[in-house]
């Protein structure tokens, strides 16, 4: 009687009795130690499904990118400029104060002190001093001549166009390749297409190196390595036909303003390098072949220009070679490839982002000043600053964001590297650009590789909605007669305790 | 002005023991030659030799490399060989069954089935062999879009007497050998068109210009193949091959084995590569003389028409070479049994009636009348496992144990499972018996039974495919020491 009020009772649980033959407590041994495998299961399911998620310096982060990197530059006032015009040093600390709070991103991270005498030595320390006419010389020495001496606008103009270069446009940032330690120059003479009566089969590269590139590049190698090579190749046909221009009683072709943005053939040249990840830079001497001799670059309104060469922003620089290809030889001297190079050499400094020598100013020798030098290294230590400050923001900010990123030791040892090679290119921007240029370079590649680390992938693209979806067909099955058979036997239990207690 | 001087000295300091390559000589040629069974091989060359030039020392991997300059030489091959210090490089991609007892040697060798990378390195401490080959194999699958980096260490050995320096051995550092093949690569146009780009002149003039990927894919067999040799005397000598064997009668209406140079490629040179020293056709002329060939070869030199097409030479660009054999109405193939052409034929085949067992019996016969000492190489995968106690030696169903010598065993390693189980079998294993009637001797190696190790086994041996085993090889003059 007692089973069949169980079994009519609100519950809906049928009485375990009535549905299994076997005694209560072999039936409950089953029943628990489903439940004992599965209350085992749960910590290795746990240690197994849980994300390594180390917990990131977030707080040195945070504060690291609020400081910034400052080189101290200090510029001394002959003492044959002050007794000419004793008032000028004052004059020009007060325009240029004026020029540093009208332009801030221009004289970020510079900080500028002028002084009469030599006091106190830093790291930078500039002179200006009268001289025959207003130039610099490769030691940091800037000479003035007496009427520039006379204005005080002048000399603040000069000195800031020197300390800091105006960023002028967002042409010249994006034509500035993206700092690396490592660079390919690659020298290519290309034939449009070799017939035996016009090619040209041979180069005098290595002298021409030696004398126009080699320099720049000793200049510049605190700044980069350089792997300088060179090949010639002999069909290298265009991927579009030039437009035939008319001048007078001779045919020429024209490479319009279009033309250049497709000028380079990757599918026919063989141009690309295979063997590393260091950033190439393209020089290209271009043959043009008989029919399309000679090749002139044409202005908007198709009139053809005396330019030969064209730079193309990041990528390199192509130089067309047409007065100089007589049809006898061959071969280009030394000589033909002088104006060739010099073109290659100026180039490849407004494709590494030397600042040029401001207007009205000579140059004492024909490369790179310490005064452009020096300005470089500045802007080249501010931008990897500012770039790995970013991207250490940016990895916080993301780790932050998505809860299901693992961070792995490999992730946080590069952030830690990262910050503290950031402190040290703060710490030694007092005593030497150079340094803080390597320390920055350091920290910039940390932290994009602590930023690209793949690890960091792996569950990107599994939210927790896509755990319940794997998970819920799987479990609900399986716990459903579990849950079910225990609330069973519970109530089974209570209501056979309640009868022992009646009875 | 002064400081000029100062800086060349500076940028010579910068690059140091700058490459000043004498000369860099550029020569192509091309040979074709009748085959007995009406099919025609052609076989292209392009060598570019770089005078003078040293392989890159390894022990200076760690140091900035000097500057490559290059005219004729390939940039992109250069940076490869001077990145990883590569003395030596073989490179060879085939399709198709070379038929040796019909075609005889082929011209250039190296012609088993699939893509087969084989190359000498110094070694070094700075940079491991291995660590180089790896990077070799990633950077040639990369140039030649060939799957080359699956050529890994279970693929890699260094069988050093089958495969020695071609070249010169430099004396800078100990040299080693790492060979791997691939016989499932295929091979086609996308790898043609990266082949033609280490040209000077690619395929827009000389003998190149001939090379039409839709006829030379369509040849009965295919290859092509790279070799990097550095010679003392002469230097660094790049070497481009590519064969192929046209069947003229399959392709021609009349069944007739009249062959042309548009017939067989679609193309014509029109004209010269102005940088190659020497750019010549040679045809190699049937023994039989009934044939006609056009245009009249100038130079004669026992039984080879040669075609000079250099641009210094007053020959003028033939249009067309034509081979036409007037008499004969169509091409009647010749009847078995033919004698092989070369000394020695081999044969390999599995036998059994299950998938998990089987024989692999390779039969060598001697098709000269002198007894002929050879070297045998095999590399099986290691998923099968070859029992040696098994290996039978049958002339004529006797057996003749005394003819194998020197017989070695390279089991696989034990760590790594799955690592190629190298048999390195020197063995004498045929003499022509002189008295045999026909100068023909037949000796059975069946060396093993196939155990299964693995169930990919059962896929790969039931695969139509079936090439599971990379070509053997033959090497016919054996050390004396081994």
């Amino acid at each position: 009687m007692d089973s069949v009020a169980f079994a009519n009772t609100g519950s809906g649980f049928k009485d375990p009795r009535n549905l299994s033959f076997e005694r209560d407590w072999i039936r409950r041994a089953v029943l628990a130690s489903y439940w004992i495998v599965i209350i085992l299961a749960l910590p290795f399911w746990w240690h197994l499904t849980s994300i390594e998620r180390l917990a990131l310096p977030t707080s040195q982060v945070r504060s690291q990118v609020q400081s910034n990197i400052v080189f101290p530059i200090a510029v001394q006032f002959d003492a044959s400029i002050s007794q000419q015009n004793p008032s000028l040093n004052s004059q020009v600390q007060t325009l240029l104060r004026d020029s540093m709070i009208n332009e801030p991103g221009r004289w970020r991270g510079i900080d500028l002190r002028l002084q009469d005498r030599n006091d106190e030595v830093a790291s930078s320390l500039y002179t200006v001093a009268l001289g025959e006419q207003t130039s610099i010389t490769h030691s940091r020495h800037l000479w003035v001549s007496k009427t520039d001496a006379q204005s005080a606008t002048r000399l603040s103009y000069i000195l800031s166009d020197l300390i800091a270069p105006p960023e002028s446009s967002t042409s010249h940032s994006q034509r500035v390749v993206q700092y690396s330690d490592h660079y390919r120059l690659a020298f290519t003479l290309l034939n449009e297409d070799a017939t035996p009566n016009r090619f040209v089969e041979t180069w005098d590269v290595q002298t021409a190196l030696a004398e126009f590139i080699f320099p720049l590049t000793s200049r510049l190698s605190i700044l980069h390595n350089f792997t300088v090579e060179s090949q010639v190749q002999y069909h290298a046909p265009l991927a579009f036909e030039p437009k035939r221009l008319t001048l007078g009683d001779t045919e020429a072709s024209g490479l319009t303003q279009e033309d250049l943005t497709v000028f380079i053939n990757s599918a026919e040249w063989t141009l690309a390098s295979s063997v590393s990840n260091d950033p190439v830079l393209h020089f290209v001497l271009f043959a043009p072949s008989e029919t399309h001799s000679p090749m002139n670059i044409v202005d908007s309104e198709g009139r053809p220009t005396n330019q030969s060469s064209f730079l193309l922003p990041q990528w390199g620089s192509i130089f067309i070679l047409n007065n100089e290809l007589n049809s006898s030889s061959l071969h280009l001297s030394y000589n033909d490839l002088k104006p060739v190079f010099r073109n290659f050499a100026a180039q490849l400094a407004a494709l590494l982002g030397v600042p040029p020598v401001p207007l009205g100013l000579s140059m004492e020798g024909s490369f790179l000043s310490d005064w452009q030098l020096d300005a470089l290294l500045r802007r080249r230590a501010l931008q990897n600053v500012q770039g790995s400050q970013d991207t250490l923001h940016s990895i916080v900010k993301l780790v932050d964001q998505i809860n299901n990123m693992p961070v792995g030791q490999v992730v946080r040892d590069d952030v830690l590297d990262a910050l503290a090679s950031l402190h040290e290119a703060y710490r030694t921007a007092v005593a030497s650009p150079a340094l803080a240029l390597r320390w920055s370079s350091k920290a910039l590649s940390m932290a994009s590789r602590a930023f690209f680390n793949p690890g960091m992938l792996a569950l990107l693209y599994f939210p927790a909605e896509h755990k319940y979806a794997v998970y819920t067909p799987l479990f609900a099955s399986i716990s459903v007669p579990l849950v079910v058979a225990l609330i069973r036997d519970f109530i089974a239990w209570r209501r056979g305790s309640q009868d022992d207690r009646r009875r | 002005m002064r400081r000029t001087p100062v800086w060349i000295f500076l940028a010579c300091l910068c690059t140091p023991s700058f490459a000043l390559y004498p000369g860099e000589i550029y020569r192509e040629d091309l040979r074709i030659q009748p085959l007995r069974d009406g099919r025609v091989s052609t076989t292209f060359s392009f060598v570019t030799v770089l005078e003078g030039a040293v392989p890159r020392n390894p022990m200076a991997l760690g140091q900035v490399d000097e500057s490559q300059h290059y005219a004729l030489f390939p940039l992109t091959l250069g940076q490869i060989l001077r990145e990883h210090a590569i003395t030596e490089l073989h490179l060879t991609l085939n399709a198709g069954r070379w038929n040796y007892d019909n075609w005889g040697h082929p011209h250039e060798a190296g012609v088993g089935t699939g893509a087969e990378l084989w190359a000498w390195m110094g070694a070094s401490e700075i940079t491991t062999v291995d660590e180089r080959w790896s990077g070799l194999r990633n950077a040639l699958s990369g140039l030649f879009c060939a799957s080359l980096g699956s050529l890994d260490s279970r693929r890699t050995l260094s069988p050093t007497v089958a495969f020695p320096l071609s070249g010169s051995t430099p004396t800078f550092a100990p040299h080693e050998l790492r060979h791997a093949s691939l016989p499932s690569e295929n091979v086609c146009t996308e790898n043609l068109t990266p082949f033609l780009k280490l040209l000077p002149c690619k395929s827009h003039a000389g003998l190149a210009s001939l090379l039409n990927p839709q006829k030379v894919f369509d040849a009965d067999w295919h290859g092509m193949g790279i070799h990097v040799i550095w010679k003392e005397d002469t230097g660094v000598e790049l070497k481009l091959t590519l064969q192929a064997v046209f069947n003229p009668v399959r392709t021609s209406t009349g069944k007739r084995r009249d062959w042309n140079l548009q017939l067989l490629f679609d193309r014509s040179i029109e004209r010269s590569c102005p940088v190659a020293s020497s750019s010549s056709i040679t045809v190699i002329l049937p023994e039989e003389k009934d044939y006609q060939i056009i245009p009249e070869y100038p130079a004669h030199v026992d039984g080879l028409a040669i075609y000079d097409l250099s641009s210094s030479s007053n020959f003028t660009i033939p249009s067309n070479i034509a081979m036409s054999w007037p008499s004969e109405h169509s091409f009647q193939y010749p009847l078995p049994p033919l004698t092989p052409v070369t000394p020695i034929s081999v044969k390999r085949t599995i036998h059994g009636t299950t998938q998990t067992r089987g024989i692999l019996s390779v039969s060598v016969t001697n098709n000269s009348p002198q007894e002929i000492s050879a070297g045998y190489l095999e590399m099986v995968p290691a998923l099968l496992t070859l029992w040696m106690h098994t290996l039978k030696v049958e002339i004529n169903s006797q057996i003749r144990s005394d003819l194998l010598s020197g017989l070695k065993y390279h089991p696989p390693s034990p760590q790594s499972n799955d690592r190629l189980s190298p048999l390195d079998v020197a063995s004498c294993p045929h003499n022509s018996t002189k008295d045999h009637a026909r100068n023909f001797h037949r000796g059975q190696q069946s060396f093993s039974e196939i155990h299964r190790t693995s169930t990919r086994c059962d896929e790969r041996l039931g695969s139509t495919r079936g090439r599971v085993f990379p070509a053997p090889s033959i090497v016919s003059r054996y050390p004396s020491e081994l």
